[in-house]
């Protein structure tokens, strides 16, 4: 179970991002006829990155410890100390964002200008953002297998 | 003989924003640059990262969700004071305390 909910992390992160394009792109396009789509896409955002931050936020609480240890005693100490502290704080600036995109998609954005600048970069803050992350959280996953080689631990995979 | 073209009903109308758009964009600024500089603090003071720690269990869990109630507060707080903002302007706010919070997390924790 722990195993799903680690993957599923990153998995919901990336649907995020994914939604994040789709809500850009609908801005892009604005008209009066995909109103209730980018609202939509917006939602769809939001509600991904909260799961992620759950499903994330119990990782990291609850399961990470033992990975910190073995990072922390690998040769890439940095990924903990630098990378994971960093991934783990600045996870939450998307996440507000993600917060804040359906609430700026009320706006009638086929008619205000101001109001489409807002959502696209809004959306695409969190796909910069979302793509940090992931990559970061792709070295901290090979900082432990680093870890282990190093420990001479064989059999964690 | 007109120069002027006709105004088309559906076309952009301005750049101001109000409402919920505006108070919580604005919100969203703050709450971005708050979840850096409280970063900050728990690195460097140690009782407030164990106050932080004692109130949900872990300091991390603390620090989201008072990241997010900062966004909610403040996002009602300017909405129902009316604030407007120019879109653009807004956005740009929004890149900049991106760039500013970001880098100002990454630097931090390289330097400590």
């Amino acid at each position: 179970m722990n195993d799903v909910i680690l993957h599923a992390h990153p998995t919901f992160g990336v649907l995020g991002i994914l939604a994040s394009v789709w809500v850009f792109v609908e801005a892009l396009n604005a008209s009066e006829a995909n109103r209730s789509r980018v609202r939509v896409a917006a939602f769809v955002v939001t509600a991904c990155m909260l799961i992620a931050w759950a499903l994330g936020g119990y990782g990291y609480t609850v399961l990470y410890a033992p990975e910190k240890a073995i990072i922390l005693a690998g040769p890439w100490p940095w990924a903990h100390n630098f990378v994971m502290e960093t991934k783990a704080r600045l996870f939450f600036i998307p996440l507000i964002l993600a917060l804040y995109l359906p609430i700026a998609a009320t706006a009638n954005i086929a008619r205000s200008r101001g109001a489409r600048i807002v959502v696209m970069a809004a959306a695409a803050l969190i796909v910069l953002n979302g793509l940090a992350i992931e990559g970061a959280g792709a070295v901290v996953d090979y900082a432990v297998s680093a870890g282990f080689v190093h420990n001479g631990i064989t059999g964690a995979q | 003989m007109s120069a002027v073209p006709p105004v088309d009903a559906g076309a952009e109308t301005n750049d101001a924003l109000k409402g919920p758009a505006a108070g919580f964009g604005l919100a969203a600024v703050i709450a971005i640059l708050f979840n850096t500089a409280l970063a900050w603090a728990e690195n460097v003071d140690e009782p407030l990262n164990a106050y932080m720690a004692s109130l949900s269990g872990d300091p991390w869990r603390t620090h989201g969700f008072a990241a997010v109630a900062v966004f909610i507060v403040l996002g009602y707080f300017f909405t129902s004071r009316g604030f407007r903002i120019d879109g653009s302007r807004l956005a740009a706010l929004l890149v900049a305390a991106s760039i500013v919070a970001g880098g100002g997390l990454a630097l931090w924790l390289v330097l400590i």
